[in-house]
Formats: structure tokens, sequence, C-alpha cells
């Protein structure tokens, strides 16, 4: 059974029926769109379960090849990586929609909108094929831009604009270097061009063509991150979106060039990679403090949030090229986890907003008094994203930190003021928001409904079950990015540090390392 | 060959007759479009037809030249060529010229009386375009070009009692008979440095080349040129396109789409016969004058898009950018031709479907569609919303859309070639790097037009619904575009084969 075709077709085929569905009966438009993405969700849970552990593997391949002449085809397949981006995206596509029962105007134009999209993010992290990639990284812009553009607050045209012309741009030379990539390939195999990545895998490229399809690729992927200083359109387009769009936004979209920089440029490219390395994490670390120091400063509660997936992001590019496997688990981890705190946050966001419709922090105060338990979960989502030990975000904050210390010492310590920073700018908004006064304005607000509660309960259980006990999800990863560092190893002269690898165990006995080769991990 | 002597030169008599036909019956039978409507229809499918049987005997038996002029001074040399150029052009230009007719159906009910007029020079051009690209003989192609552009000009100005239109015909006029006359004056240098008007066949340009060495090729280039330009022209490619903006405008929206879409066409497929085969021997001279007309041509059709307000004058210089597309596949010589095919193939498409949308909304004798015309299109009609969304998502270049792969296709070809100049193996990169950033840069024009269909209309009132055939000619356009989007290998199998011999 082709279930990858069935997990990308389902809201597709959601989309199709919520587009003839009858205009008189407006009232199945929602559950027929939840519905759909609920029944990707389970198709993601099959795989999650039957999903092999401990081999890099790629699993669940579908392999259809449809012209010879441009040898391009339905090529699709999960590992260790693409596996949990998967499953992320779709849980928070049936939550986001569930969530947007406040979305009143055109209400079928937005569900299948929302269908759009959920098909095109997993078939990014399903494709196989170059081109096949590209066609999903790039149509997605296509429904966000509207989300933004129709559902969006007041700058929605200046945002969606921005967001459409910035990723784009970044596309530009993805789409160069695909080419660039396919014709070489299919000059050594004898067609026109090949955009199977097992083809382009096996051909020898010079440094300076590494380097320079490196570098298109890296910087497509560093605008979807966004990578300082890419970043100035993260802003603008998260905090005009409508809460399930900066929910995908920030939930899986930016995930969308992490993936990529992972899947491909240290896949593809590796000597390129290692001689890039150390640039890629500087403008990690930037991104870490500056993100966090911008989003200090933030008035708009939305646009607080959004610096903050700068800093974020920052930890998990700093964790990609440290190229450990602690680090690079880290950053695998860091994107689920990221994905979800950053998530319950914008619903959070949105929830109040629907009472306010005002994110300003000035226009809050004493929040807490009158809404104890929204004030509570928002603790909670705060806490997580700010990396409080037992919640996911100190797992893979702490992993990315510990084996980045392994190849950039500098580089990680300053990294560490990160957390620091998150703490103060997250609490010192809460401070604002929750505690002092009770602004007049605020007073007599509803709490949570159950319909809202229950939107959060997966995040909420999620966040705290992967933090608790992460290494169901450790253990997929692990291989594939063992296979990564393989790859760099065998093809650069850079080794791993000995304690990177897992292969190799710490023990630590009296106060001295003793490191013993080949143990169990 | 035997009973299918007539097959060769099928598409332009089925279209000639039916544009006879057409008169005949306006005039006996009245002038009520019921009766000599379908008359028109079923030339352009029976024209569409004898495209589909040229391309089984082409497949079948292989390509062909026809000597059919016997008697006239240069009888040695064939008049008409059948191989799978003509034969894929055949279908296409068939095809987009059926649906072309049924969105200019309206204008035509609004023409009242004149209606047969309009259609049958509809007809007429089509089987000038279509002689265009089936003869190895420079002058016919001439002759396709002038019968083609002489019933254009009318066609621009068929409402002369609006101002937009008469000026609009009268520009065309101008310009193109300076375009044609360009390009006759090439066809004569060309003749003068070659000693004959044939591509192929007896005695011909080719035969020329292969044995003599050219050691002072100044006439043949200016020649060459000449020609260039005169194809420039017609295809709108920069820095010949400043016509195309204003006739656009001018013209009656309801057969803009005809008459923008198939000229490209025919303009396309004349390049690959004339340069693409005829000239294959002096592929290193005019690859990179193509490779620069591609580059400015995307570089100003995009940014001179991005400034308009006006819907049409919007897709008028888009044409341009797309022109330079297809020029970057020709920039690989005749290895380009199968990318241009597919390129140019499902682009018309989109031309046509995209201002039969235009039509509908201002209606098809507008000259003038500002963009605000569009505003909240998917509310007041969401078929026509959606439909035109498709349209303008394919020729923006979306994945999942015709035009995606198309501009694939013809950046990949570009650089599959060793080019000559600058001399290196990867072809044209430089052109495709500019290619892929310039269709960034269109998203900019292509996303404002779908943000303003989606907006909210400052009238709530319903657009009033277009009738059968124009919503007929755009649901085949989307379709076309979304189809060959997600299924695109039965073309690009079948354009491998739309070769010139």
């Amino acid at each position: 059974m082709p279930v990858l075709l069935l997990l990308v077709g389902l809201p597709l085929v959601g989309a199709l029926v919520v587009g003839i569905l009858p205009k008189k009966r407006p009232e199945l438009v929602f559950p027929v769109s939840l519905g759909a993405s609920t029944a990707s969700l389970a198709v993601a849970l099959y795989v999650l379960w039957e999903f092999e552990a401990g081999t890099p593997a790629l699993q669940f391949i579908e392999d259809l090849r449809f012209s010879t002449i441009l040898d391009m085809g339905w090529r699709v397949g999960v590992d260790g990586i693409s596996l949990f981006m998967v499953v992320l995206t779709a849980i928070l596509f049936p939550i986001s929609i569930a969530a947007s029962r406040s979305v009143t105007d055109r209400v079928k134009t937005y569900m299948i909108l929302m269908l759009v999209l959920e098909a095109g993010v997993l078939g990014v992290f399903v494709a196989l094929d170059l081109l096949l990639f590209f066609a999903f990284f790039e149509i997605v812009l296509v429904p966000m831009f509207m989300l933004i553009r129709l559902w969006g607050s007041d700058n929605r045209r200046y945002a969606s604009m921005k967001f459409v012309l910035f990723t784009a741009a970044g596309s530009a030379f993805l789409l160069a270097s695909i080419i660039g990539l396919a014709v070489m390939t299919g000059a050594q195999i004898g067609t026109l061009a090949s955009f199977d990545i097992r083809n382009v895998l096996a051909i020898q490229l010079s440094g300076t063509a590494q380097l320079l399809l490196f570098l298109g690729f890296a910087i497509a992927f560093a605008i979807k991150v966004p990578l300082f200083p890419f970043h100035t359109w993260l802003a603008d387009a998260h905090t005009e979106a409508p809460t399930a769009g900066s929910v995908i936004l920030a939930g899986v979209l930016l995930k969308m060039g992490t993936y990529g920089l992972l899947r491909f440029n240290l896949t593809l490219f590796p000597e390129a990679a290692v001689r890039m390395a150390p640039y890629l994490a500087i403008l990690g670390v930037i991104g870490i403090v500056y993100g966090a120091a911008v989003a200090i400063v933030q008035p708009d509660v939305k646009r607080l949030i959004a610096y903050s997936s700068v800093s974020h992001m920052g930890f998990i590019v700093l964790g990609m090229f440290a190229f450990t496997t602690q680090s690079l688990q880290g950053s695998v981890f860091q994107m689920i986890s990221h994905g979800l705190t950053t998530g319950a946050l914008f619903l959070l966001v949105g929830m109040i907003y629907d009472r306010t419709h005002t994110r300003k922090i000035a226009d809050y105060g004493g929040l807490a008094t009158v809404m104890p338990v929204y004030a509570g979960l928002f603790l909670f989502a705060a806490f997580a994203s700010a990396g409080l030990p037992g919640l996911s975000g100190f797992v893979g904050e702490f992993t990315i930190l510990v084996g980045s210390y392994l190849s950039f010492p500098v580089m990680a310590i300053v990294a560490g003021s990160g957390v620091i920073l998150a703490a103060i700018y997250l609490l010192w908004a809460y401070e604002r928001v929750f505690t002092g006064a009770t602004n007049p304005k605020i007073e007599g607000l509803k709490d949570l409904d159950f319909r809202e509660l229950a939107i959060m309960a997966p995040l909420v259980v999620l966040i705290i079950g992967i933090g608790v006990y992460p290494k169901p999800v450790m253990d997929r990863v692990e291989p594939s990015v063992e296979l990564i560092l393989d790859r760099i190893e065998s093809a650069t002269t850079y080794q791993v540090p000995l304690v990177g690898r897992s292969s190799a165990v710490v023990d630590i006995e009296y106060g001295e390392f003793d490191v013993h080769e080949g143990g169990e991990g | 060959m035997q009973g299918g002597a007539w097959l060769p030169i099928a598409f332009e008599v089925v279209l000639l007759v039916g544009a006879l036909a057409v008169l005949l019956v306006a005039v006996v039978a009245g002038r009520d479009r019921r009766f000599w409507g379908p008359a028109a229809g079923l030339a352009f499918a029976g024209a569409a037809l004898a495209g589909v049987l040229q391309w089984r005997e082409v497949s079948t038996s292989g390509a062909g030249l026809f000597f059919t002029a016997q008697g006239v001074s240069f009888a040695k040399s064939p008049m008409v060529v059948m191989d799978g150029l003509s034969a894929f052009g055949a279908i296409v230009l068939g095809l987009v010229g059926f649906v072309g007719f049924l969105a200019a159906w309206d204008l035509v009910a609004k023409v009242g009386r004149r209606g047969p007029e309009l259609v049958s020079l509809l007809l007429l051009s089509l089987a000038g375009l279509h002689m265009m690209m089936a003869t190895p003989n420079l002058v016919v192609i001439f002759l396709g070009l002038e019968t083609a552009s002489i019933s254009f000009y009318v066609v621009a100005g068929f409402l002369r009692r609006q101002k937009g239109s008469a000026e609009s015909s009268f520009k065309y006029f101008l310009l193109g008979s300076l375009a044609s006359a360009l390009f006759l004056y090439g066809v004569a240098l060309t003749f003068a440095a070659t000693g004959s008007l044939t591509l192929y066949g007896g005695n011909s340009i080719r035969d020329f080349f292969s044995s003599t060495i050219v050691t002072q090729p100044g006439i043949l280039l200016a020649g060459m040129a000449l020609m260039l330009v005169g194809i420039a022209f017609k295809v709108s490619a920069a820095p010949f396109h400043q016509w195309a903006p204003d006739v656009y405008q001018g013209a009656p929206t309801g057969a803009v789409g005809f008459m923008a879409a198939t000229v490209k066409i025919a303009g396309f497929a004349a390049l690959a016969r004339i340069f693409g085969a005829g000239l294959v021997s002096q592929v290193d001279t005019w690859t990179p004058i193509v490779a620069v007309l591609a580059a400015v041509s995307m570089v100003v059709g995009t940014v001179l898009a991005l400034v308009q307000s006006d819907v049409k004058r919007m897709l008028a210089y888009s044409g341009v950018a797309h022109a330079g597309y297809i020029l970057t596949a020709m920039t690989a010589g005749v290895a380009g031709v199968p990318a241009m095919w597919f390129y140019v193939s499902t682009y018309a498409f989109m031309v046509v479907g995209g201002f039969a949308v235009l039509s509908t909304v201002s209606g098809s004798d507008s000259s003038k569609v500002p963009l605000d015309d569009l505003k909240g299109l998917v509310k007041r009609s969401p078929e026509m919303g959606w439909l035109m969304t498709f349209v303008v998502l394919g020729m923006s270049g979306m994945p999942f859309f015709a035009g995606f792969v198309a501009k694939v296709f013809s950046f990949v070809t570009a650089t599959a070639v060793p080019a000559p100049w600058p001399a290196n193996d990867h072809g044209y990169l430089w052109l495709v790097v500019l290619g892929v950033v310039m269709s960034v840069v269109g998203l900019a024009f292509y996303f404002r037009i779908i943000g303003t269909m989606f907006s909210t209309p400052d009238d709530q009132a319903e657009l009033q619904e277009a009738g059968l055939p124009v919503r007929f000619a755009v649901i085949v356009s989307a379709v076309i575009t979304v189809a060959f989007g997600i299924v695109p290998w039965p073309l690009i199998e079948a354009v491998r084969d739309a070769f010139p011999i």
C-alpha cells in the first residue's frame, strides 16, 4: 500500500471535498477539514508505529519514475529524521484547524488552503526526488501567502508580499542549484537531467562545484530557517498571520529550512559542509543571542515569540554544524520541541487575542487573577520554551550545547546565554501580562473553555512526554545522523571527536573520563 | 502517400474552406451565429484533426518534403514540409485556435452582423500561421507571416469606433509592417549570401553550407540578424516588444488571447525551423544573440510588468518575459525544440484562458482592464476566480502547474549543451540563473493579481455569468495548466518527436 501517497493525498482529497461541498451546508466544512487532517495524522501514526528503529535506511519507499528524458518522479520515503517531521506536521495541523473556529469569513477557502498547505509540508518531508522536494517546498508559499493576505491583521499586505518575495528569492538559488546538480547527474547517467537523490549521491563533484551548490542550497534554507541576517521577514509574517498560520509557520514551515540543511547540504556536499561549518555555526550563535535580545524589548506578544523563534532556530543550526552525534540528535530533537512549544505559545496568544483583539503587552496586566487556567498553561509553555528540565526544550538545547562544546567550545558557551535570555524575555513578559494590578480593560474575560483546553492538551502531554522520556525519539534519530556523520568522515579528513560518537561510552568514575570504544549506546 | 497527397496541406485547406464556408453560410442562411458558428467550430476542430493525422503519418512513415510549385523558376525547391515540427504545431495551433475561438464567442455575439467576418479572419490567420512552420521556403514563411499579420491587424481594430481599438490596430499595422519588411530584407540578404531560398531539400541553404566555407559572412550575418528581428517582433521578445502592451490593451479583450497565443506558437516554430534546422551550421553565431534576446526579454518583461496597473498590459509584459524563457530553451539550438514546444503549447492555453477570464470580467469588447476590475473575483464568481488563480499560478511558474515544468525543462535544456560564447561546457548557465531570479521577481505581480482576486469586493454583486463557450474555454485552459503540471510526462515524451527535419 502506498502509505506515503495516502499521507500526502488525504489532505488534498479533503480539500477537494471541502471545495465541492454545497453552499447551503456551511456546517460541514469544519468537520470534513478536521476529519481529513486527522486521517492524515492516523497514517502518520501508523508510519511511526511501523517504523523500524535502529537502522538509517529509508523506509516506506515509493519509487515511480515518470519520464526518461527528465528523470523525475514520485520518489518518497522516510528515515529517522523525516519521520518526526512528518509526525510533528500531522499533529500540528489538526490542532491548528481545530483552533480556527474563530475564523468566520470565507471558512471554505480558509480550510482548503490549510489542507493544501498540509499536503505541501508533508510532501517536503517525504520527498526523495530533488524536483519533487522543490515543488513541495515552493508550493507551500501559495496557501501561506493567502492565509496571511486574507485573514491576517492590519499590516497583512506588506507582510504577505515580504514573506513570498524573501522565501522565493531563496528558492531561486535552490532551483538554480538543483538544475545544475540534475544536469551534472544526467550527464553521468546518460539523460538530460536526473533528479533522483540516489543518482545525485553517486556522482563526484569538484570542490568548487560543491561549494557553489552548497551555498545555493544553504541560502534558500537559511532564509527559511531563518538564519541571521535573513530573519527580517519572519517577525512580520508571524505577527500578521492568523493564529493557525503563525502556529504552522513557526511549528513546521521553519523546520523545512533546517530539514533541508540536514538532508541536502550535509548529505550531498560533505566537503563543503565541513569547510563552511564554522561560518554557519557563528551565524547560528549570532541568531541565538540577537533573537533573544530583540525579543526582550518587543511590545507585542506575537513579535516577542517570533524573535524567540530566531533564537531557538539558531540552536538548531549550531548543533547541525557542530558535527557530533549529540549535537545533531539535539538539533533534530529541538526541531520537534520547538514546533510543540512555539505552537503552544502562538495558540495561547491566539486564544487571548480572540477575546481582546490586542497583542500589546501594555494592554494587559494581572491577567492571572482573571484567567487562572490560561495563566497556568502560558507559564507552562513559557517554561517549556525556555528549557526547564523535565520539559522538551531542555532536552533539545542541552544535547545541542553538550554536543557543540566538543567542536566549538567558545560558541557553545556563548550560545548557553541564549537559555538565560530566554528565561528573561519569557518571564518578564509573563510578569507584565499576568501579574500586578488587573488592567480594567481585561476584567471579566472568560477563562479557557473545554474546546480550547482540548486543543492544548495534546501539546502539553507531548511536551512533558518527550521531555521526561526522550529515548524513543533519540533511538530513531540516531542511526540517521550517524549515517550523515559517516559520510562526512569518509569524504573529508574531518573526524568526529571520539566522545562525540555514540559508539563511545563515557563513564565518569572518580572525576575522570574513561573512554571505551564499541560499547552499547 | 497514395490518397494522402493532400495531407501535408490539409491543415491550411480545412481552415481556408472553413473561412469561406462561414462567409457563405452567413450570406445564404442569414447572419444568425447559430448557423455559421458550428461551421467555424468544425473548421477549427477539423484543423486539429488534420494535425493529428499528420502526426500519425509522420510517426509511422517518417517526415517528408513536398514539391508543390512546379513550373515556377525555382521548381526544384520543396514548398511544403511535413515533419514532427509541423504536425505537432498543427495539433497545438488547431486546439489553441479552437479554444481561443470559443473564448471569443461573446465578442462575436457583441459585434452582431460582423461576426462572420471576425471569425473568418481568425480562421485565415491560423492557416497563415501554420504555413510559417510547414515550409522550408523562406518566401512561403513570409507569405504565411503576412497572411496571419494582416488578419490580426484587422482583428485588433475590429471595434474601430472605440478609441483604443483603432489606435491599437494602427500601431500594430505600422510596427508589424516594419517587422515584416525587416524579415523580408533578411530573407533577401540570406538569399544573396547563399544563393538559395530553401532551407533544405534540393539546392538548399543547408547544401550551401555543407559545401562552402564562408570567409566573409557580412551579408549572411545581416540577413540572419534581420530575420531574427522579424521573428522576435512577432513573438514580442524584447527589445522588439513595444507594440505588445499597447496592442493587447487596445484590441478587444475577447480576441486578444487568440492573437497572443497563436502568433507565439507559430513564431517560435518558425524560429526552430529557420535557425534550428536550416541554419544549424551557424548555431555558434546565432545562439549567443538569442541568449541576449532572452535575457533582455526576461528582465524587461518582468520589471515592466511590476509597475502596470492594467491587467492586459501586465499580461502583455509577462508575455515578453515568457518569450525570454522560451528563447532560453532555444539557446540549445535544435536540441531546445522539445522544451520550446512544451513551453509554448502549455503557455498558449494559459494566455487564452487568462484573457477569456478578463473578457468575462470587463466585457469581451473592453479595451482597458484595470486591476481593480478583478477585485473580489473569487467571491463574485468562484468558478472564474479559482480558474484564473490556476492560470496565473501556471504563468508564475509555481510547481504543480504546467509553467513550472516548462521552465525547468527550458532551463535544463539551456545548460545541457555546451555554449559557444562564453565558451564553456555548461551551456548558458548565466541565463538560467537570471531566469530563475526573474521568475522570483515576477511572483510579485502574479501574486498581486491573485491577492486582488481574493480580496473583498467593493460591490457585492455577483458577476454576470459568462456564456457557455467562454466558460468552457476557461475550464479547458485551467485544466491543461493543472494537468500538465501534475502529469507532464506524456507531453514531455510527445515533444521529443516534434523536431524539424
